[in-house]
Parts: structure tokens; C-alpha cells; sequence
């Protein structure tokens, strides 16, 4: 392929996939999740302090690469922080994945880099969570960059790579805790291409370089960025010990799962075929399809092959272990599909490539190229559906346990009755819920200077004469009797099956509902 | 001597008034040094993980409690079994308006008519003139949701123009434009909302809604109107 050709196509395929992450990124309501770190971010925007915490949010990278985001679009004002400026990082690492790929031009042809970079800038789940203030996107990124780079050091033996494959790799370790499972199932792909194709002359001798002083350099730079990010830059040292600590407790919970066991097949089903309701059908199928003709691929014996046959061994096992691994693991969200689907975003690129290739009659390949990119315009289709129509709607499957548009409603409320209080910003507002019925009003209510959160009715203190009260429906029954007739109670969605409840002092209402006449 | 005297009067009370008013903001000025401005420090909100992903129907009720015997006349009946039903929305996005009286209760899907979104109504005709005497309605009860601006009117007239009587509305913000209500939001359970016309003469009973908490549609499973036939 013409290399002016590639690159203009490579380009195309890039603003593609920042079209569909970057338009409207403030539309979908903040999730949970979202919201509790972008409240743990928000102290260190305001007060530059941050320490790791072993039982939850994950690592520090996504605060720390959010930082320079905030400084541009917003401030330091943490209540001036945005959905946008928050989201338009994962966006940008998701769309930045699609760059990584051209490290692999040794090893992959052009023409399956191009459908691999396709397949990741339409895919749905990859787009649904570069729109999600999450770490997934950044863990994506720095997975395919250090798998990239690792075999690029393997192969080179350059310490150049080696220090790259190690930044990559302390980065993973700083982003997520799962990236113990990527790690691990890397180090299992490259022992099986040792253990069962030793006579291959691509993968004899695949382990020598990590028995070298090159080596050196890998874990130098993994140290490195372990230790600025997990001490806080040098700030709190602990963090250092609770990222070890940290394993075990996410071991645990793994295994145990709590509210989140689904059945062992629940990423592949979600790939294959998913309806919920009267909604629509999701699919991303062809993914699956083409990566299993990739995988297959690296297996035939042609002197022909364009690909580093060794390069597709090594990611088809990665992604067979780690879809194993993730799939046998009780504790499933449809955001931890990511770290193995990317493996199959990258040989379902080199599978269409190969089927093209052993299609010998024009009319035969032109017929499998126009189904190829009618499904990814399929894929592409639906991104635009999960986005953009399907954002917050429980028929939509990469909607987990998200919050309701009907939430914005009870936001817009507490604005709208704030407004009428005389020092605004300053109204007392008393929310009692369980945690889980309690985010993510925290950032909502971040502009906000008196916000109280109890779990108890009887904890919250005085309850007569509070403008406003927000609680759940078991705390709004214990309510009842303390507030009687004096508050205006109305119900709203927090998420699907979960209601919240606003009570307003009768005075406030009536004076708001003067002012609307 | 007179106008000293009135100048001495003068100059004495003026000091006088300078004293005591000194005196009082200085008593104002201790009081609040006195005072402070009381902090109160509240508590922040905990962080906790991913909550569960519901996808299954709910059908336990909110309160707990059973509702309590409803009495009503002797000879009251079942009127609205299969008459017919209009809506503001002829052309239902799910399921058929005949969905509404045709005795089906269950909140699975298939038993229940979607309106498209903002203010939309159904409107039963009973075919004749009667005393009602209850209303119930189930919007959709299969999961937990409130419907917004619940606005149940009754009337002799089919355009319900004249002789309109509400008897029941909880648009507390007259959001729907039909007057505000004071009856309150209730979360949809399988045992219905219960209504009491006190036993109001119409033919017509129609029921507005805008929307719920869980998206902007409208729902109904069944209405259900009883009453005695006018004598």
C-alpha cells in the first residue's frame, strides 16, 4: 500500500473516532462512579492533595493526567470543573489508542493496521467508555503501548524500547489494579510461544532479552513511575506499601463479587447478541468473528504472510488468557471487557486483512470489503445509538447501574430554590441516604458551601426549618413525621429502580411558585 | 434669659442624645463581640463503590403495608370493564388503548399501553351517567417509578369543556398547565392508586400524566372506575 494512501487514511480513521467521542461529553448524566473521582480529583485541584487509597478508586494516574486538563479549561475552582473537561481525558486516550498502532507497522501489515484502528475508533464499548470519566481508557492505552513496545524491545533489543515497555508498564500499575491480570497474561502468552514453539527461530530465544542487563532499563523506568505516582510525588509515602496491600484486597473481592457476580459467559454474550426489553439489539460480533480469523492466521504456514506470525501468537494468547481470566472471575462490570477486547480489536484488524488476502477473484474480495465496512458502519451506527439516544437508558448494555436523566430534574430543583435564597450558594441542604443512594449529588452539589450527608434520619440533627432535604425512601418514611406539612416533597429517578426524595420548606415553594407566574 | 435658657435646654439634650446613643452602640458593639457566628460543620459524603446494576422487575411493595378497606356504597360496580378509550395520543408507541380496560392487571410487558412523551391522556367512556365512587389506576407497576402530574378529571362532557370536576391531581407546580393539585406523588405499586370521587356524577373520566421518574413516557396497565348508575 501506498504510504501517502495509508496516511491519509490512518488520518480519517482518527477523526472518525474523535467525532464520536468528543461531541456532547457533558450529555450523559455523571455516574456513580464518575462522580466519586471526580470528587477525590477535585482535592487535589483545590488543595493539591491526593494519597492512594488500597480499598477503592483505583491509582493515581487519572488524577495526576487530569490535572494539566483542569489548569486549561477550568481552574483551580474545583466548582468550576466541568462533565467536558473531566471526560475529554479518557476521550482523548481513547483516540490516542489508535496512534499506538503505528508502533506495530513492523510487525502488522498496513492494510490490518487500517482495519484494526477502524474497528477501535467505531467500536460501541470502546467509545461508551472514552465518554466515561473512568480509569478503563487510560488502562486500554497504556496496555496496547506496553504490549507494543515489548515486543518491539524483544525483537530490537533496543533500551530505548525497553525504558518505553517500562514506562508503559508503571503506568498500567498507577492506573488500575487489574493490570496485574494484563501483566500476567502477557508474561503467560510469551512462556507459551517458549514452551510450544521452540523450534521456531521468531520465538526461540523470545525470554533471552528479559534475562539481560536490558532488563535494567524495563523496570527502571516500571519503578520509576510507581514510585512518583503511588507517594503521591514523594508527599505520602505510605501509598507505596498500600499499592502492594491493595492486591490482596482486590484479589478478595474479585472472588467474592458482592452485587456485581454475573455468569462466566457474560463478556462473550455481550459481544455476541444483547436485548433488553423492547429495546434494541447490540452486537459486536464481527469483532469476535474477525478476531478468531486473526488468531487462526498466525497459525498457517505461508511464506507470503505480511504479519510477524510470532507478533499474532503472542497476542492471541494474551487475549485467550485474559478473556479466561476475566470471564472466570465472579466480579464482572461491562467496563472490564476492555483490557482483552482490545486484543481482539487488534487481530480482528489483521483477520479482515487476511480474508481479503485469500480472496483471489475481484469481484469475490470486493463483495467481502462492502459486507466488512457495512459492519463497521454497523458498529459505528450503534456507537452514534449508545451515545447519543441509548446514553442513560438501562436497554443500552454498557449502561451499568447508571444515573437517570431524571436526576438532572432534581439538580435543576435544588438550583432553582437555591436561587430564591437570600445568600444562594449558602442554603442548607441535609441529604440522608445510604451511600449508594447519595452519588453522585456530591458533585453535583459541589458549588454548594453548606451540604451535609447522613445515612440516619436520627443522626441528621435538627430537621425542622432545613430549606431543603434530600433522602432516600426508606429515610423519607422516617422524615414524614418530622417534617408533616411544612415541606413540599417530590420524588425523582436516581437511577433505574432507585428514587430520591426532595422536601422543600413550604415558604421557599411558595415563593417559587410566585416567581414562575 | 429666656433664649439662653432655650439654648442651654438645646445643647444639653443634644449631649444627652449624642450620650445615650454612644452608650446603646457601644452595648450593640459588646453584644455582638459577645456573639459568634455558630460553624457548623457537616458531614461529607463517603465514597463507596460501583452500586448494583438493576435490570429485574420489582414487584415488592414500597410501604410494606397492605392498604386499608375502602367502603363504598351497596350496588357499586365494576363500570369501566371494556368501554372504550381515547387517548391525546391516538397511534400508542407500545400496545393498544383497549390495554386500559380490559381487566389485564399484570405489570409484564405485554399488558400495558406506552403514550408518547410531555402531557398525554386517556379518557374512558362509561356509556351512560353514574355516581362514582372509586378510581383506580395502575400506570405501570413492575418497577418502582413515580408518574408526574397525575391529574384524574371526570365530566358529563366528552371534550370536557363544561361541567369539569377534578378529583384528583398532585401537579404540585401546575407544571401541566391544568391548575395545581395538592394530592401527592405516590410510588407505583401492584395494588394501584386509589382514588374517591365521592361519588361525583359523570360519564367521562379521563387521566393526564407527564412522564415519570425512569423516562418521558406515559403508561397505563388499567384503570378501573366504579360507581352506581344514576337513579
Amino acid at each position: 500500500m501506498n504510504r501517502k494512501v495509508f496516511a491519509g487514511l490512518f488520518l480519517i480513521i482518527l477523526l472518525l473516532a474523535l467525532f464520536l467521542r468528543l461531541p456532547k461529553l457533558d450529555l450523559r448524566p455523571m455516574h456513580h462512579d464518575e462522580a466519586n473521582q471526580a470528587v477525590k480529583f477535585g482535592n487535589l485541584l483545590e488543595k493539591g492533595e491526593y494519597q492512594y487509597d488500597r480499598f477503592d478508586h483505583h491509582g493515581p494516574s487519572l488524577y495526576y493526567l487530569t490535572l494539566p486538563f483542569a489548569w486549561v479549561f477550568s481552574g483551580k475552582d474545583f466548582s468550576a470543573l466541568t462533565e467536558i473537561t473531566l471526560r475529554l481525558v479518557p476521550a482523548l486516550f481513547g483516540a490516542g489508542l489508535i496512534l499506538l498502532l503505528l508502533i506495530l507497522k513492523p510487525h502488522m501489515s498496513l492494510k490490518a493496521i487500517l482495519f484494526s484502528a477502524l474497528l477501535f475508533s467505531a467500536s460501541p464499548i470502546m467509545v461508551f467508555f472514552s465518554r466515561f470519566y473512568i480509569q478503563e481508557m487510560l488502562l486500554a492505552f497504556f496496555t496496547l503501548g506496553f504490549m507494543a513496545s515489548l515486543w518491539r524491545s524483544l525483537r530490537t533489543q533496543k533500551p530505548g524500547w525497553f525504558l518505553t515497555a517500562g514506562s508503559f508498564a508503571g503506568f498500567m500499575f498507577a492506573t488500575k489494579e487489574t493490570s496485574i491480570i494484563v501483566l500476567g497474561s502477557v508474561l503467560g502468552s510469551l512462556l507459551i510461544l517458549k514452551i510450544f514453539f521452540p523450534s521456531e527461530s521468531q520465538t526461540k530465544n523470545i525470554l533471552e532479552p528479559l534475562l539481560s542487563y536490558n532488563i535494567l532499563y524495563f523496570l527502571g523506568a516500571a519503578f520509576l513511575f510507581w514510585l512518583v505516582f503511588f507517594s503521591s510525588f514523594f508527599h505520602h509515602m505510605n501509598g507505596l506499601w498500600d499499592s502492594i496491600l491493595s492486591l490482596g484486597i482486590y484479589f478478595k473481592r474479585a472472588g467474592g463479587g458482592g452485587a456485581h457476580i454475573h455468569p462466566w459467559y457474560y463478556y462473550l454474550k455481550m459481544l455476541c447478541f444483547s436485548q433488553y426489553g423492547s429495546g434494541p439489539v447490540w452486537s459486536e460480533a464481527l469483532v469476535l468473528v474477525s478476531a478468531l480469523f486473526g488468531g487462526a492466521y498466525s497459525f498457517t504456514r505461508n511464506s507470503k504472510n505480511k504479519e510477524d506470525s510470532a507478533f499474532i501468537r503472542f497476542v492471541f494468547f494474551y487475549t485467550l488468557i485474559s478473556t479466561l481470566i476475566f470471564s472466570l472471575i465472579p466480579y464482572k462490570t461491562p467496563w472490564n471487557i476492555i483490557p482483552f477486547y482490545l486484543g481482539m480489536l487488534v487481530l480482528a484488524g489483521i483477520g479482515i486483512s487476511f480474508i481479503l488476502d485469500s480472496c483471489s477473484r475481484i469481484w469475490f474480495k470486493s463483495t467481502v470489503l462492502f459486507l466488512i465496512l457495512m459492519g463497521t458502519f454497523h458498529l459505528g451506527w450503534q456507537s452514534w445509538r449508545a451515545n447519543f439516544k441509548y446514553y442513560a437508558d438501562p436497554r443500552n448494555p454498557y449502561v451499568y447501574a447508571h444515573t437517570s436523566t431524571d436526576f438532572l430534574n432534581l439538580v435543576q430543583r435544588i438550583k432553582d430554590i437555591a436561587a430564591l435564597w437570600p445568600e444562594h450558594k449558602h442554603m442548607l441542604i441535609k441529604v440522608i441516604a445510604d451511600p449508594h443512594e447519595m452519588w453522585p449529588l456530591p458533585w453535583y452539589l459541589r458549588g454548594f458551601e453548606k451540604v451535609g450527608y447522613w445515612t440516619e434520619t436520627e443522626k441528621a440533627g435538627e430537621i425542622k426549618g432545613t430549606p431543603v432535604l434530600i433522602s432516600s425512601v426508606d429515610q423519607t418514611q422516617k422524615l414524614a413525621p418530622l417534617i408533616q406539612d411544612q415541606y413540599q416533597s417530590e420524588f425523582y429517578g436516581l437511577r433505574h429502580e432507585v428514587l430520591l426524595s426532595i422536601h422543600i420548606r413550604l415558604d421557599l415553594w411558595n415563593q417559587f411558585l410566585e416567581n414562575r407566574r | 434669659m429666656i433664649k439662653k435658657i432655650i439654648l442651654f435646654l438645646f445643647i444639653f439634650i443634644l449631649v444627652l442624645s449624642f450620650s445615650v446613643t454612644q452608650g446603646l452602640f457601644s452595648q450593640e458593639e459588646k453584644e455582638e463581640q459577645e456573639k459568634q457566628v455558630l460553624e457548623i460543620e457537616l458531614p461529607k459524603p463517603m465514597f463507596v463503590g460501583t452500586p448494583r446494576n438493576i435490570r429485574t422487575p420489582n414487584l415488592e411493595k414500597i410501604t410494606g403495608k397492605m392498604r386499608g378497606p375502602f367502603y363504598v356504597p351497596k350496588g357499586t360496580e365494576l363500570l369501566s370493564l371494556e368501554k372504550p378509550v381515547t387517548s391525546s395520543d391516538m397511534m400508542p408507541i407500545i400496545g393498544e388503548l383497549e390495554y386500559v380496560t380490559d381487566g389485564e392487571k399484570s405489570g409484564e410487558a405485554g399488558y400495558y399501553v406506552e403514550l408518547g412523551p410531555g402531557l398525554q391522556y386517556v379518557q374512558i367512556d362509561l356509556e351512560a351517567s353514574y355516581n362514582l365512587h372509586a378510581i383506580l389506576v395502575w400506570h405501570y407497576h413492575s418497577q418502582a417509578r413515580v408518574y408526574r402530574d397525575v391529574v384524574v378529571m371526570v365530566s358529563e362532557d366528552p371534550d370536557f369543556i363544561s361541567d369539569v370536576q377534578t378529583v384528583f391531581n398532585n401537579d404540585h407546580d401546575n407544571s401541566a398547565g391544568l391548575g395545581m393539585g395538592r394530592d401527592k406523588e405516590y410510588i407505583e405499586t401492584n395494588e394501584g392508586n386509589l382514588i374517591d370521587p365521592r361519588g361525583v356524577k359523570a360519564r367521562y373520566v379521563r387521566l393526564y400524566s407527564r412522564g415519570n421518574t425512569s423516562n418521558d413516557m406515559n403508561h397505563y396497565v388499567e384503570v378501573e372506575v366504579y360507581g352506581i348508575e344514576v337513579k
